[in-house]
């Protein structure tokens, strides 16, 4: 055991030295204002079964570095991404942060943590006072008082809302909810339970599927006894193929709509491969974060990911559009644009002006790349990041979402857009009882 | 309501037959040679990768049981007859050799997981349509995983009734000084039980898949518990008792799931191993406290 620990420490090890070395320079001991290297640390799972999170971080973050340090750094500080391993498990990530804290010089920001180890580790980054763009979806994170704590990730319900939405615009009157047990897949199920409720729509059966086992016959059996004409769901890629393998075996199969966590890799191919290619482009829908039109903000994020494609996790262009991944490019530039406009690197200064320079405002010069902002900045202009996911406005809880964008498998790595749920439409329902 | 039990029983069946493919091999090797082999989930996943590669490379599925089998003999002989008879050799005692166990099951597991990206993979062999026999709807599939399974368990019950080498192994896991001392060769017995064990748990692993319709480096260790589970509840070193835990098994699991929470079916299949072993614990460890390990 305590060889496989080691081993599996050294697996962790090797992938954030990697990751480091992803950055520009490595991380010196030396203080911020003698120019010394930034680090920003990725926390989030690495290697394990959900390490497709650490890859979607991978696909944003790394080239946010590599295009602030081609743009000269914050302040002429290049900055270099440090990889901590949560294994999306809280026993392994409260170490893993604990350790980083201690012996990471010139932190200033955390990209992460995702959803199954946020809970333990916003408020141990929090009490650190290190800014974080999390991408975790808890609904216990919708009014967050931890002023460190930034969202740029729409909120479980909120993902939830808008796949109800969605369904009513398709005219589904019976809806069925199969999701997986583990505390990542269970945070939608509340919204879309909600949601339905306040539609009006009935939920026919609500299956829960406990990750991993090797049939789920009798759930299956059940499903199609209760016969929906949708499902909405959510769950790890390994149980997803067998459910729905053998939900189509049985002849049982329905329109599927997905949640966010539903549009990865490893979902799609786990899903697609028990389907078949042409029932899962027919039947399935994801609702994810709408992506911007095409502004100056995409086209800057679309380039440094084909520039810095030697380091983006393959295949390099799945991140082109991958909704995480442009959410963390996002953070990262808000944080970055935040430092230049505090004139600090010190995240006890700058992690108040992180608002300031995204949220739109009467006088603000509107921006679409860091360079812009800085350029403005030097000016003595207020700006406002308009980002590659869109219209950034940080509520008093500093979370920000958009529209959700409903999407389709084209059976490339380019999605099909089916339709869009605005904002203002997911507001609009009347949602209580979630937590 | 009926309907839905009859349906619950038979999917009971399907996943008890995995099962207990599985659990027959844990419980000959463990019977025999005492040693409780945490790598077994590793060799299901090394079974099931073998027929994977086999299929993805054009070979026929049914190509895929005889080269899972293969690979789950090969590698329990290389394990178990190279690496764990050398630490019996030493002297480690039944827990130690568990521990060792499990360092080599995540080495397995560590080894395939680089090797595949942590990438889960598709193994679909068979889509057609349902049979319905009533009210129970089953898949040209789950009739062939069952029939497989029933198959391994009266071919390995007249293997073991019926030949020589049968009933040397079962008098070598009834008593192996008595075996040894009747001149039994033990070694060769201990190396056919490695390679047996391994086979099927090489071809548990291509059953797991054909079913599951996938495979990902953990697909064998996350079903291991299940296993060991069926094969204590049998009672060590009986196909038949590992064959009808897996029964009661399964079926508990499913009843479970048509009837309440699915979240519970795991759950309460393990519930039903605790309370048996409370009311019946002569199913355990049938070796009782013997430290003897039965390698060399």
């Amino acid at each position: 055991m305590r060889a496989a620990r080691l081993k599996a420490a050294a697996t962790v090890g090797a992938v954030a030295l990697t990751l480091t070395a992803c950055g520009s320079s490595s991380g010196s001991g030396g203080t911020a204002s003698s120019k010394s290297t930034l680090t920003v640390a990725g926390v989030i799972a690495i290697t394990g079964a959900s390490d497709f999170e650490g890859q979607n971080q991978a696909g944003g973050i790394l080239p946010a570095i590599y295009a602030i340090n081609k743009a000269g750094g914050v302040m002429g500080h290049k900055l270099a991404y440090k990889g901590v391993d949560t294994r999306a498990d809280p026993a392994d990530a409260l170490p893993a942060v604990q350790q980083m804290l201690a012996t990471t010089s010139n932190l200033v920001m955390v990209a992460g943590p995702g959803s199954n180890s946020a809970p333990t580790i916003v408020p141990v980054l929090n009490n650190a006072k290190i800014p974080m763009t999390a991408v975790a979806g808890e609904s216990a994170f919708d009014r967050t008082k931890d002023p460190y704590f930034w969202r740029l990730f729409p909120p479980d319900a909120a993902n939830g809302t808008a796949m109800a939405l969605w369904a009513k615009q398709k005219g589904y009157t019976r809806v069925a909810a199969v999701f997986g047990t583990d505390s990542g897949s269970q945070g939608d199920l509340p919204g879309v339970v909600a949601s339905l409720k306040a539609m009006h729509i009935p939920l026919v059966a609500n299956i829960s599927l406990t990750p991993d086992q090797p049939t789920y016959l009798s759930s299956v059996h059940r499903l199609m006894a209760a016969h929906p004409q949708v499902i909405m769901t959510e769950s790890d890629a390994t149980t997803a193929g067998t459910f729905f393998g053998e939900l189509k075996q049985l002849g049982g199969l329905v329109p599927i709509i997905g949640t966010e966590a539903t549009f990865t890799a490893p979902w799609i191919t786990a899903v697609k491969g028990a389907l078949g290619a042409s029932t899962f482009q027919k039947d399935f829908t994801s609702l994810i974060t709408a992506p911007s039109s095409k502004t100056a903000a995409v086209t800057a994020y679309e380039q440094a990911v084909t520039a810095d494609k030697a380091q983006v996790p393959k295949p390099w262009q799945s991140y082109l559009n991958n909704p995480f991944s442009i959410t963390y490019w996002d953070g990262m530039m808000c944080v970055a644009l935040a430092m230049d406009a505090a004139h600090s690197t010190n995240p006890q200064v700058f992690n108040k002006y992180i608002m300031q320079v995204a949220n739109p405002g009467p006088g603000k010069v509107k921006v679409y790349t860091y360079a812009q902002g800085v350029k403005a900045l030097k000016q003595g202009k207020k700006i406002q990041y308009y980002g590659a996911t869109g219209l950034i406005d940080f509520n008093r809880f500093h979370n920000s979402f958009g529209n959700e964008e409903a999407v389709g498998s084209s059976g490339g790595p380019q999605p099909v857009e089916l339709g869009i749920i605005t904002a203002k439409q997911i507001e609009a329902v009347p949602v209580v009882g979630v937590p | 309501m009926l309907d839905t039990l009859l349906s619950a029983v038979a999917f009971g069946v399907v996943l008890a037959s995995i099962i207990a493919i599985a659990a027959m091999g844990f419980t000959i090797q463990f019977g025999l040679t005492n040693v409780l082999n945490l790598t077994y989930g590793g060799v299901m996943t090394v079974g099931g990768y073998a027929a994977y590669l086999a299929v993805s490379h054009g070979a026929s599925a049914w190509w895929g049981l005889p080269l899972g089998a293969a690979a789950g003999s090969i590698t329990t002989l290389a394990l178990g007859h190279g690496l764990l008879r050398r630490f019996a050799a030493r002297g480690t005692k039944v827990f130690e050799m568990m521990m060792v166990t499990l360092g080599i099951g995540l080495v397995v597991d560590y080894t395939l997981q680089a090797l595949t990206h942590n990438n889960i993979s598709q193994f679909t062999v068979l889509q057609s349509a349902p049979i319905h026999l009533g009210a129970v709807i089953v898949t040209p599939t789950q009739v062939i995983v069952t029939a497989i399974g029933l198959g391994i368990f009266l071919g390995l019950e007249a293997l073991l009734r019926l030949t020589r080498i049968g009933k040397a192994l079962r008098a070598m896991a009834a008593d192996p000084a008595l075996a040894r001392a009747c001149g039994i060769r033990t070694r060769r017995v201990v190396i056919f039980t490695w390679l047996l064990s391994g086979a099927l748990c090489g071809l548990a692993g291509v059953v797991y898949i054909i079913n599951s319709q996938s495979i990902g480096y953990t697909s064998g260790e996350l079903f291991l518990p299940l296993v060991i589970a069926a094969a204590i509840l049998g009672g060590a070193g009986s196909p038949s008792g590992a064959v009808l835990a897996s029964l009661l098994m399964g079926i508990v699991t499913q009843v479970v799931s048509a009837y309440g929470n699915a979240s519970y079916s795991t759950a309460a299949g393990f519930g039903l191993l605790v309370v048996v072993l409370l009311t019946r614990p002569g199913a355990v460890l049938t070796k009782g406290a013997n430290e003897e390990l039965a390698l060399s």
